[in-house]
């Protein structure tokens, strides 16, 4: 009889592991380390005195205004500075910048449905969901190969470019109009949601599309009937994601020029007014809140009908 | 909520966003002067620069590629570096966020924990909402005008809401993993601690270690993007160039993007087929 110790290390030596994993864990561990000690970030010349005397200038100036005169924190007068702000610039700034991220995930849900099953391998397959399911000659094999590369490869390339460096790309060709904005927001989650709704059209169940095909429905039919009602959900939750981060991007790409919060919060840094920057940053981030709560509060609501 | 009142109400929202942009379809229509830069910046990505388009170059400029190639590098290492700072905070942050190690046996405990353990939950709850709610550039803007931007500014502000975002998705994978072995060690009188980094980080690991790539995936955009504030990643030079018309270059550094972004997506798509298996 093996004694207990004995049957631990079995135990151990039988549990399972992955090469790649440890691998994986092993590589991104290097390059955290060179990352820190290969020489790029500049850790020396960092003037510790210098900089908390700023960082003490900053934390005076970030106080509002009004306050600052007057010497000492009253409630009243910080409250009507910021009523102030909300109703010169700031409210409509912070209604432009909702409705970016709203017109932005709507564009980009619009381009990543008609995406999705063009880069849907059971889709696009001559043997796939919807259509017959005979061998295809290897001529329609590599067409099919070729087309579902360049959709994805397109996809892939809109999502790696990030939503402010296409809105700075498109703010050149369209102006300082809200299109580039709202343009690079939705180009960029067209690139998520495509990507993302094609994985799911490839997870499905075929036993309903099949049932479909099988009765004569077309090939459209099939996809409208059998493919959405098993999509939808899932989709719906990946806009509600995907909404969130628009929300946060409004914000940041008005830094550019379109007007949004973070053309206040860029024009307030420029005219050295940080207690206004401050608060144009702080609107920001209640806007992102309560925007993660509305997606959190329907999300959830959805799995229960679901 | 009926999914058809969803959809109705996202297309109303959408409308009423357009109409209150002024969102002119026609606008996006591009003018002939607009079509020229359009049409020349779409070319170039069918020929990428290999060389530099400036007819004078410094004579100490390294070629083009190498220094492509060193941007992209950068790019990696700052990064990286903010990474490995969001994990830890995710991590210690995420542990303090979620309930699964104490909310089972809360009423057995003594007063203190009793009003501790919710209290510790709802302050880093409001941190890690704080922190994830400012955009990693307007971090970056904060410590501009705070206290000047380093690199380790840079990296901070990329890795406080990296930090903040990991903690809560944490916090909410470990909540919802299977309890089993948590219970089983929390049964046999195990600490809370010990619970949570024996009985639940294991039973979440897998997709943790998911989520994790696909922010390093993210890190990696917005470390290109903070190249706008200053460090020489992708993003500074990709500014430099389009500000110059030398549109072939600004493919050349997108598509080095582009690489960066196709091998981190597949280095998480291998790493989740692995664990599914």
């Amino acid at each position: 009889m093996r004694t207990s110790a004995e049957e631990i290390a079995a135990l151990k030596r039988s549990r399972p592991r992955n090469r790649f994993v440890s691998v994986s864990l092993v590589v991104f561990t290097l390059l955290a380390v060179y990352a820190w000690f290969g020489g790029d970030l500049h850790l020396a010349e960092f003037d510790l005195d210098r900089r908390l005397a700023n960082a003490a200038r900053f934390g005076e100036a970030i106080r509002p205004y009004p306050i600052q005169e007057l010497g000492v924190w009253d409630w009243a007068t910080a409250v009507a500075w910021m009523g102030d702000l909300l109703a010169g610039d700031g409210w409509q700034a912070l209604q432009r910048t909702l409705a970016i991220s709203i017109a932005a995930i709507v564009l980009a849900a619009v381009i990543g449905a008609i995406a999705a099953p063009l880069g849907a391998r059971n889709i696009v397959r001559r043997d796939g969901l919807i259509n017959s399911p005979r061998r295809p000659s290897r001529r329609v094999r590599i067409a099919e190969t070729a087309w579902l590369t360049a959709i994805r490869g397109l996809l892939i390339f809109l999502r790696a470019i990030p939503e402010y460096i296409w809105a700075f790309l498109l703010i050149k060709i369209f102006g300082f109009t809200s299109w580039p904005a709202v343009l690079a927001l939705a180009l960029h989650n067209a690139g998520i949601l495509g990507k993302l709704g094609s994985e799911t059209i490839e997870d499905i169940e075929p036993a309903r599309a099949e049932a479909l095909r099988a009765l004569g429905a077309t090939r459209v039919h099939t996809l409208i009937g059998a493919v959405t009602p098993e999509v939808l959900p899932r989709f719906l939750l990946y806009f509600f994601y995907r909404w969130e981060t628009c929300v946060r991007e409004a914000t940041v790409l008005g830094m550019l020029g379109v007007m949004s919060l973070g053309s206040l919060i860029r024009d307030a840094r420029a005219a050295n007014f940080y207690d206004e920057m401050i608060f144009y940053v702080l609107l920001g981030s209640l806007l992102v809140l309560a925007g993660d709560l509305l997606s959190a509060g329907v999300r959830a609501s959805m799995r229960k009908a679901a | 909520m009926k999914r058809r009142f969803v959809i109705a109400a996202i297309a109303v929202a959408g409308l009423v966003s357009f109409e209150a942009l002024g969102l002119r379809p026609s606008e996006v229509v591009p003018t002939r002067a607009e079509l020229g830069t359009l049409s020349s910046f779409l070319l170039g990505a069918f020929s990428p620069a290999l060389t530099y388009e400036a007819a004078y170059v410094g004579a100490d400029a390294p070629p083009l590629l190498l220094k492509v190639a060193d941007a992209a590098r950068r790019t990696v290492v700052f990064a990286a570096a903010a990474m490995s700072l969001a994990i830890v905070g995710g991590v210690v942050l995420g542990f303090l966020a979620s309930t699964a190690w104490w909310r089972h046996d809360l009423r057995s405990r003594g007063p203190i924990a009793r009003i501790a353990f919710p209290l510790i939950y709802v302050g880093t709850r409001t941190l890690i909402a704080l922190m994830r709610s400012v955009h990693e550039l307007l971090w970056a803007l904060i410590f501009l005008v705070a206290i000047g931007l380093t690199d380790i500014g840079a990296v901070v502000a990329i890795a406080l809401p990296y930090a903040g975002t990991l903690a809560k998705v944490f916090s909410e994978l470990i909540d919802e993993a299977a309890d089993d072995a948590a219970t089983a060690l929390g049964g046999a009188g195990a600490l809370p601690a010990q619970v949570f980094a024996f009985g639940l980080v294991p039973r979440a690991l897998p997709d943790m270690g998911a989520y994790t790539l696909y922010r390093f995936e993210c890190a990696l955009r917005s470390s290109a993007v903070v190249g706008f504030f200053g460090p020489e990643t992708l993003g500074k030079f990709i500014r430099l160039s389009w500000d110059e018309n030398h549109y072939a270059e600004v493919w050349t550094y997108l598509y080095a993007l582009l690489v960066l972004i196709v091998i981190v997506e597949w280095w998480s798509g291998a790493l989740r087929s692995r664990f599914a298996a």
